[in-house]
């Protein structure tokens, strides 16, 4: 089907080029309540998307380019699906930009074939593990688990000579833990996103949100607190960019087509900071190179080859981050799409990061921060007031402040971790921000 | 009404549908088949560009097959008899199905049904939307030198679906439109900017902007350049409708999905028959609801459309079951069990959510308010039905003195609280019921269009 369809594009002589990618995927869903399986499914896609570039005269009569996109679904028609495209394309007009040229691309690791060879046996299996895992913390119970475990191979082929492919897996797991004491009842729920089975690390974050359902059981009301704030694991890397999206205020402010539409005012080579640091160097690397990473490939969807990007280096904007057309119209390298995060190990270690009065936030209800100011309010789903020995647990309050002023006032902790899409220091301790509490610190 | 119009393969495929249920229902309790196709394009224009693109189509067949214990599904891509066959086979082959508990197809029903419309999207050339796009664009963008982009976008999401089961034959489409107005404005220290939508379960004649309205949007993202951060504390609230609505979903939408019943995460199921909020409070889930995004004929697993009455007068009375929940809890079933698309289960699942009107003015609820705030312009929420707490996330929010709307804007605010606490502290509904529109998932997916709404409320709400 791939070939016909590229015949039937090469064979126009409207188009100034083309790409098609086809994707087929194989995903097994296996999801846990208590005492049963409520369902197990099974499911195949497939689909070709075709996207088409046309040059025509704008309206002011200089020469204008737009594309147009149609996605053939088995037994859809091709002639059809094309005319479509290309007429749609004939439509839009926007300063002509060209489509990637021929490349080499990297080798980056995507799939577990442990994973692979058998997508519903591998599923029912870990949803077997994910509760015996919880089964060893008596404290707690799992009353629900979700688990999809996915193989999708793409192929892509442009107008232009690029042909290559990729396949890679993923796996997904929901999970709800119950602790009970004294007719109150807690829960802690997680998700994890990750391309091989070992990545999940199943004992030690079970052990971790055994420990989080257990310590909301005795929380109290949040405190109001100005001062240093801890932010560690899945929370920080909520900072820099949010699990579900890539739509988190740096995704935003630092993509060239924001800047384009002068969405952002950053500029190359000047700070993204709105103060003067006070804390640790902010650098930071935008990779779909890091093995296994929840947004590495080997190209992205335009077909550029994966990269690793210097995106922010000591508080400044390094590189845009630049599909083919912004690229070309803002006259910068094309980086392909926004990947994963990487930030260097900072120097100070976790255990001097923790030490005196301060705030350690582990969950949020949700870190929704405003993607063009970079504004936040949000609630904490849990959060301890550390003073010393003590350790109190706290849930509700409102986490306040601003994405880029937390970063002008970080300090990095030195050991680091891999959470799927973040790869970096596992913790950081925050200065100028505050906690909005209905108790007194 | 329009008559029906399935997609070929779709349309060819269902004669055969009840000899695959029959087949299912050899070696299962319950049998039934989904057919489903989604298809949507969006049009967007900025300053500087324009673009006209295809969202994701899917289309693809749903088997199931269910015991009463546990459901089992092959979901199978396209429409094509001999795959749905294979499909079929490899869902029974090897499966055991044991008796469990009694599962109810419902009452005999039939139907087609289609979204009426006056203006069909399909009877408008991509060139004419296009232009549509650009006209408003052009109304937009230059009324004010301090705008830097206006960005219209529109999109338009087609589904066709057919459901069949032992006692039920059911097809219908469902045509959706939103159109967004957003607008970038700059000023000395950065950034901000709003939005204004209209968007319906219906055609273009649901999609027009008045000057006023669009001027409104101008005049807000303007006044959001001199915007604060409010100071966090308890706050007598007036909320929006689509505040109000958000609350709504936040609290006795995703509070009351009876999936998590089952999965003991909601406290709510230890409420059924109590009170919940101030006697003022209604609150309904109802897919009927004529126009409304998240609306349907019939759910993903065949019930028709009909509304819930979920708090009534502040008692909690029900909530909004899936087939799998009502089945093993043993509840009335409620037409909520809806799936993002084919490669996905159905869950239990809001459609419109809306608090019930009352018989306040707007001018009555802010004129009893000494110090408080308006909170204008909701953007997201969480639910959490577990702990029973709310986040709203508003994009901004206006002060009120002396029973008066102000000139002073803050933003963002988000407001939390305990679920019960905030429904009681309501103590004056307005008259004014207006529903919005978004996209709602379970957690961070399973993605269904939502409708929630209500009219304004005066209420006690922590603010930050």
């Amino acid at each position: 089907m791939l070939r016909t369809i590229t015949d039937a594009l090469r064979a126009r002589r409207d188009l100034k080029g083309w790409t098609v990618r086809h994707v087929a995927s194989r995903e097994a869903q296996v999801y846990g309540v208590p005492s049963t399986i409520e369902a197990s499914r099974g499911v195949d896609q497939e689909r070709y998307l075709v996207s088409v570039l046309r040059e025509t005269p704008g309206p002011d009569g200089r020469p204008s380019c737009g594309s147009g996109e149609a996605t053939l679904l088995p037994g859809g028609d091709l002639r059809a699906a094309l005319e479509t495209a290309a007429l749609t394309a004939g439509l839009v007009h926007n300063p002509p930009y060209s489509l990637p040229g021929p490349a080499t691309f990297p080798q980056v690791r995507l799939a577990d074939e442990s994973l692979s060879r058998d997508l519903g046996g591998a599923a029912e299996s870990l949803i077997v593990r994910l509760y015996a895992t919880a089964a060893d913390h008596p404290q707690v119970r799992l009353s629900a688990a979700e688990c999809y475990v996915t193989e999708e191979h793409t192929h892509l082929v442009n107008s232009r000579g690029i042909d290559v492919e990729q396949t890679a897996t993923r796996v997904d797991i929901e999970g709800v833990l119950l602790a009970r004491a004294d007719g109150r009842e807690t829960e802690s729920f997680f998700m994890l996103s990750r391309r091989r089975a070992a990545d999940l690390e199943l004992p030690a974050e079970m052990s971790r949100q055994a420990q989080y359902a257990q310590d909301l059981l005795r929380a109290g009301p949040a405190p109001t607190f100005a001062g240093p704030i801890v932010l560690r694991g899945a929370a920080l890397a909520e900072l820099l960019m949010p699990a579900e999206s890539q739509a988190g205020p740096l995704q935003i402010l630092g993509s060239a087509a924001s800047k384009y539409n002068k969405i952002t005012s950053w500029e190359r080579g000047k700070t993204i900071l709105r103060k003067k640091s006070q804390g640790d160097p902010v650098t930071l690397w935008v990779t779909s190179r890091l093995p296994f990473g929840q947004h590495a490939g080997r190209f992205d969807e335009e077909g550029l080859p994966s990269r690793r990007v210097e995106f922010v280096r000591e508080g400044k904007l390094v590189n845009f981050i630049a599909g083919q057309r912004h690229a070309e119209y803002l006259g910068i390298p094309a980086t392909g799409a926004f990947g994963d995060i990487q930030a260097p190990a900072g120097k100070t270690p976790v255990a001097e990061l923790t030490r005196g009065k301060h705030v350690e936030i582990v969950t949020f209800s949700w870190f929704n921060p405003d993607p063009v100011t970079a504004e936040f309010a949000t609630e904490i789903r849990l959060g301890y007031l550390v003073d010393g020995r003590k350790r109190i647990p706290f849930k509700g309050g409102l986490f306040i402040g601003n994405v880029l002023d937390a970063l002008a006032n970080i300090r990095w902790s030195a050991e680091t971790g891999f959470f799927g899409h973040y790869q970096g220091p596992v913790a950081a301790r925050i200065a100028g921000l505050r906690v909005a509490g209905e108790a007194a610190a | 009404m329009s008559t029906l119009e399935l997609p070929e393969a779709m349309a060819a495929l269902r004669p055969k549908l009840g000899a695959y249920v029959e087949k299912i229902e050899r070696a299962a309790p319950y049998g039934a088949a989904l057919l489903s196709a989604q298809s949507a394009m969006q049009i967007r224009v900025d300053n500087r560009e324009e673009q006209v693109s295809e969202l994701a189509p899917t289309a693809g067949t749903v088997l199931t097959a269910f015991d009463g214990n546990t459901v089992r599904e092959r979901s199978v891509n396209g429409f094509d008899p001999k795959a749905v066959t294979s499909g079929l086979d490899e869902l029974l082959g090897g499966a055991s199905f044991t008796a469990g508990r009694p599962v109810d197809p419902g009452p005999e029903r039939k139907g087609d049904f289609v979204t009426p419309m006056q203006v069909p999207p399909a009877s408008l050339t991509t060139a004419e939307k296009l232009e549509r796009c650009r006209e408003l664009h052009r109304r937009l963008k230059d009324r004010d030198p301090r705008i830097v982009n206006a960005r219209v976008s529109y999109t338009e999401m087609g589904e066709h679906k057919v459901f069949c089961n032992r006692a039920a034959d059911l097809a219908q489409h469902l045509q959706r439109v939103r159109l967004f107005v957003f607008l970038m404005v700059s000023g000395g220290d950065g950034v901000q900017y709003d939005w204004a939508q209209k968007s319906a379960r219906g055609g273009w004649e649901m999609l027009t902007f008045s000057d006023a309205e669009l001027q409104r949007v101008v005049d807000q993202a303007l006044a959001l350049l001199t915007a604060e951060r409010i100071d966090p504390g308890e706050y007598s609230v007036v909320a929006a409708p689509g505040v109000a609505g958000t609350i709504c979903h936040e609290s006795f939408g995703h509070g009351v999905e009876t999936d998590m019943f089952l999965k003991e995460r909601a406290r709510a199921v230890e409420y059924v028959g109590r009170r919940v909020g101030s006697d003022l409070v209604h609150i309904w889930d109802d897919p009927s609801l004529p126009g409304s995004l998240g609306g349907y004929f019939f759910d993903d697993e065949g019930m028709l459309a009909a509304p819930t009455h979920i708090v009534d007068a502040g008692i909690f009375r029900q909530g909004i079951t899936d087939m799998y929940s009502a089945t093993a809890l043993r509840l009335p079933r409620t037409p909520n069990g809806r799936r993002q698309d084919f490669s996905r289960k159905a869950y239990a699942r809001m459609t419109a959510t809306f608090f019930g009107p009352g018989k306040s003015t707007f001018d009555e609820l802010v004129g009893g308010v000494d110090h408080g705030i308006y909170l204008q312009k909701w953007d997201s929420g969480m639910e959490d039905p577990q702990g029973w707490g709310i986040q709203v996330t508003c994009h901004y929010g206006r002060e009120i003195r002396g029973g008066r709307v102000t000139d002073r804007v803050f933003s963002p605010i988000a407001m939390t609280g305990f679920v019960p606490d905030v429904l009681q502290s309501i103590s004056a509904v307005g008259n004014d019921l207006q529903i919005d529109s978004g996209t709602c998932g379970k957690g961070h997916k399973e993605y269904v269009s939502n409708s929630a709404g209500g009219p304004h409320l005066l209420l006690k709400a922590r603010l930050g």
